[in-house]
């Protein structure tokens, strides 16, 4: 209840943005000029983390918090994602697909081993997936909607036919849905793992950590640090004040307007992400149904005094982000012109209009402060409502019963709900759902990034939401650290490259 | 004796049954649920209908409760619906912050109450007296989130004595650590239960004041301080026993506050998380616990007040 979290990594189901160093992306050892001794080999990396796991189970929970640490450190599969977004083979050292977009065949690698010892077969992949494909209470399960079978050839190939061509299912399976679980595994996955990673999990302290150890029998190459230790620290300040204590050597999510504090110590990078910080419009309900009164919403708001405000991020004026195929600068749609939206909400008749936003609590109250002063000066009335989380999902989610709201949606490639009219946008258009359609369908993946784009300009032009902007992440990382990634870093960390230099 | 603690029992008991359908039906109240929030933004109705269905959300409410309330009587408290911990050891291992946390706030508050109360009492006309009196007035009207507020710019901010917030990963490993840290959050709770008990104290020894055998006691050549200290204090010790009792509870209400405002990871912090992930199962023993114990320390210093003083057994 006392929680100042701004950032919301909460929400992620899928998978998360790209990026990140893949132990196999062939990422030349670039030390920075400042380390000042060769790496330690035996030394214990401490990384300070804002948002907890609520459980370990990443087949059934939701959350970036777990996607963060677990995926490609604990547990991996068949293919991952490199730094440019780009799939790339991971458990399989090649795959191929069908001209037709209908046939996966994966090839393993050789030597793969669970942390128990057992060796991972194809069998194990055709288990782990089949369990996607019919438990719907498994996490990927509707992107398993268009496979028909998963076999095994022989011990090292996968093959997966499709009905019909889907332009995003090689990207699922970068996520959870992708990941390789032993068939008939009885592991507790919420506390406990039997992964394939470089690390395997040796605490969990509730509540306040997280501690990885390196897997020596890792199949690939072996991880740079002894130990890895994830400290919870839900507040910023207290971040802060841990890393300046050293007690972290990289703080993630570092609060914009403390940052300034650690540059002496650290070095500050700025990652982008596919955080898209949504004012969502309830498309259904009046006066939002009102294209007039939607555009006026947008005019009135001065998106980059927002971004001042909150202290870090990119503008964005369209559904899909820099990192994510189908994007294009979508400036031109709109801008901010206060005058125009008076005269905009003159013409539809809703010259003093009262609006309320749902908002979960934890995003803070810059952002709904913003839009209160914004709206303000066009006559339109913004209560606030900040609520809790699950509130948020019960009222807004599900029951679309809200007229404006505010949420950080983080997952990759989710143009898809604003194709979906039953989503809470509740934005419905048969054009854009017929070019997302036949975006999935599309096989040439440049193709199909042209059409998610020109769905993406008709959304931004019906104003079926604002996006007040694309979120950045400001990571402080300690001078003996170096490899830790930058971008997309609150839905995945991957430490397989990362190095501690002895300390001075 | 028996035949009392007996009746007393059975009320304690049929208490706790009573809260635990309040509990029960009052957190059923609140808005969303766990499978919503296991699900995620991307999920379908669907997706998360079946959630609920794996998680036994959809069972008759009856059910719910005498699945739960059944565990209690063979003493599983359950597991979270979240992170599949058992609720018992979750709570155990919080309790290393938040009990000796308690123990300490208390201890506080007795050593700010008892001395100055019964000094107010006795200056009660005079200037000091009052003094006492007013501060301890404001003292208790103080929120404790704004005391420890205060506290932490004094002790941290300006003198830098004592850590603002956290609590040593290496926990009880080492002590001198976790007392520190632990430190000033037991003050804040102390200072403001002793507050409230200092006014307590002060009145008790007003009444103990007036009491014929203490006006016996001064005739017989004590003076009136010293016969309010031999014979009217002990007089009254009993009542601020009882007292001392009714406050513990305002002691769990005050961790719940301070744990947030210090990040100690206690049960107060704990319960605070539960409730906003709606891990209902877990929230429920909680408050359960919490509710037992604050109903049991009534329970045992009713039965110590009769047992240690003669005028209620004859009572009765």
């Amino acid at each position: 209840m006392f929680r100042r979290t701004r950032r919301l990594a909460l929400i992620s189901a899928l998978a998360a943005t790209a990026v990140i160093l893949s132990a196999c992306s062939g990422t030349p050892d670039q030390a920075p000029s400042s380390a000042p001794s060769s790496p330690d080999p035996d030394a214990t990396l401490h990384v300070g983390l804002v948002l907890e796991p609520t459980n370990l189970d990443i087949r059934h929970t939701s959350g970036a918090a777990l996607e963060q640490i677990l995926i490609d450190n604990i547990y991996e599969g068949l293919v991952s994602r490199t730094q440019d977004n780009e799939v790339e083979g991971r458990l399989a050292s090649d795959y191929e697909v069908s001209d037709d977009g209908l046939t996966y065949t994966f090839t393993l690698n050789d030597g793969i081993v669970f942390h128990d010892g057992t060796p991972l077969t194809s069998a194990d992949v055709v288990s782990s997936y089949e369990t996607v494909r019919t438990d719907k209470t498994v996490q990927g399960n509707a992107e398993f909607a268009a496979v028909t079978s998963i076999t095994a050839p022989d011990a090292t190939t996968v093959k997966i036919v499709l009905s019909e061509p889907n332009q995003n299912f090689l990207f699922a399976l970068t996520g959870p849905a992708g990941l390789v679980f032993k068939t008939g595994d009885k592991t507790d996955l919420k506390t406990a793992e039997n992964g394939t990673g470089p690390f395997t999990l040796t605490r969990w302290n509730t509540g306040s950590s997280i501690t990885f150890a390196r897997n020596d029998d890792y199949w690939g190459e072996a991880a740079g640090v002894a130990q890895v230790e994830f400290q919870y620290i839900p507040d910023f300040t207290a971040g802060v004040n841990a890393a300046l204590a050293h007690d972290v050597d990289v703080l993630t999510a570092v609060d914009p307007n403390l940052a300034s504090q650690l540059e002496d110590d650290f070095t500050l990078t700025k990652g982008r992400t596919t955080d898209k910080a949504t004012l969502a419009f309830n498309n259904k309900k009046a006066p939002l149904d009102d294209v007039r009164v939607r555009e006026a919403l947008r005019l009135a708001i001065d998106h980059e005094g927002l971004i001042e405000a909150v202290g870090a991020g990119t503008t964005l004026y369209g559904p899909i982000p820099e990192l994510d195929p189908g994007y294009e600068d979508l400036s031109d749609v709109i801008s901010y012109d206060p005058e125009k939206a008076k005269s905009l909400l003159a013409e539809a008749g809703q010259e003093d209009l009262e609006l309320t936003l749902t908002i979960p609590s934890f995003y803070g109250t810059t952002v709904p402060k913003v839009l209160i002063s914004d709206f303000k000066k066009v006559g339109v009335t913004l209560d606030v409502n900040s609520v809790e989380f699950p509130t948020w999902l019960e009222d807004v989610y599900t029951n679309h019963d809200y007229d404006l709201s505010f949420v950080l949606h983080v997952e990759p490639r989710d143009f898809g709900n604003f194709a979906n009219p039953d989503y809470y946008f509740g934005y419905d258009n048969a054009k854009v759902q017929d070019l997302y359609a036949k975006a999935l369908e599309e096989v040439d993946p440049d193709k199909s990034a042209e059409l998610l784009a020109q769905a993406a300009r008709i959304v931004s032009e019906d104003h079926a939401a604002d996006w007040l902007y694309n979120g950045e992440t400001i990571t402080a990382v300690s001078p003996i650290v170096s490899g830790f990634p930058e971008d997309s870093i609150n839905s995945r960390i991957n430490l397989a490259d990362v190095t501690v230099s002895a300390e001075k | 004796m028996i035949r009392y603690a007996l009746v007393r029992g059975a009320l304690l008991i049929a208490g706790l049954l009573v809260s635990s359908v309040l509990i029960f039906l009052t957190l059923r109240v609140f808005p969303g649920d766990v499978a919503q929030l296991i699900a995620g933004t991307q999920a379908s109705p669907a997706e998360v209908d079946a959630l609920r269905e794996s998680l036994g959300l959809n069972r008759p409410l009856l059910t719910q409760y005498t699945d739960w309330i059944g565990g209690i009587f063979r003493g599983d408290l359950g597991t979270s619906q979240l992170s599949g911990a058992s609720v018992g050891a979750e709570l155990l291992l919080k309790a290393q912050v938040t009990v000796p946390l308690g123990i300490m706030a208390l201890l506080i508050a007795v050593i700010i109450a008892v001395p100055f109360g019964i000094l107010a009492a006795l200056l009660r006309n005079r200037r000091g007296g009052t003094a006492l009196s007013v501060g301890a007035q404001a003292m208790a009207a103080v929120p404790v989130v704004w005391a420890g507020m205060m506290l932490i710019v004094v002790f941290s901010v300006w003198l830098g004595w004592l850590p603002p917030q956290g609590f040593p990963r290496t926990g009880w490993s080492t002590p001198g650590k976790a007392i520190e840290s632990l430190l000033l959050p037991a003050l804040t709770i102390g200072i403001v239960e002793g507050a409230m008990l200092m006014r307590f104290v002060r009145s008790a020894t007003l009444q103990a004041a007036g009491q014929d055998f203490v006006r016996t006691a001064a005739a017989k050549g004590l003076t009136r301080t010293r016969a309010l200290i031999q014979h009217g204090i002990p007089a009254v010790g009993l009542s601020i026993i009882t007292v001392l009792g009714l406050q513990v509870a305002g002691i769990i209400v005050g961790s719940v506050v301070i744990e947030q405002l210090f990040t100690l990871p206690g049960i107060g912090r704990m319960l605070v998380a539960d409730v906003g992930t709606r891990d209902l199962i877990k929230v429920q023993s909680e408050l359960l616990v919490l509710t037992g114990f604050v109903l049991i320390v009534g329970f045992v210093v009713d039965l110590l007040h009769r047992a240690i003083d003669p005028r209620q057994r004859e009572a009765a």
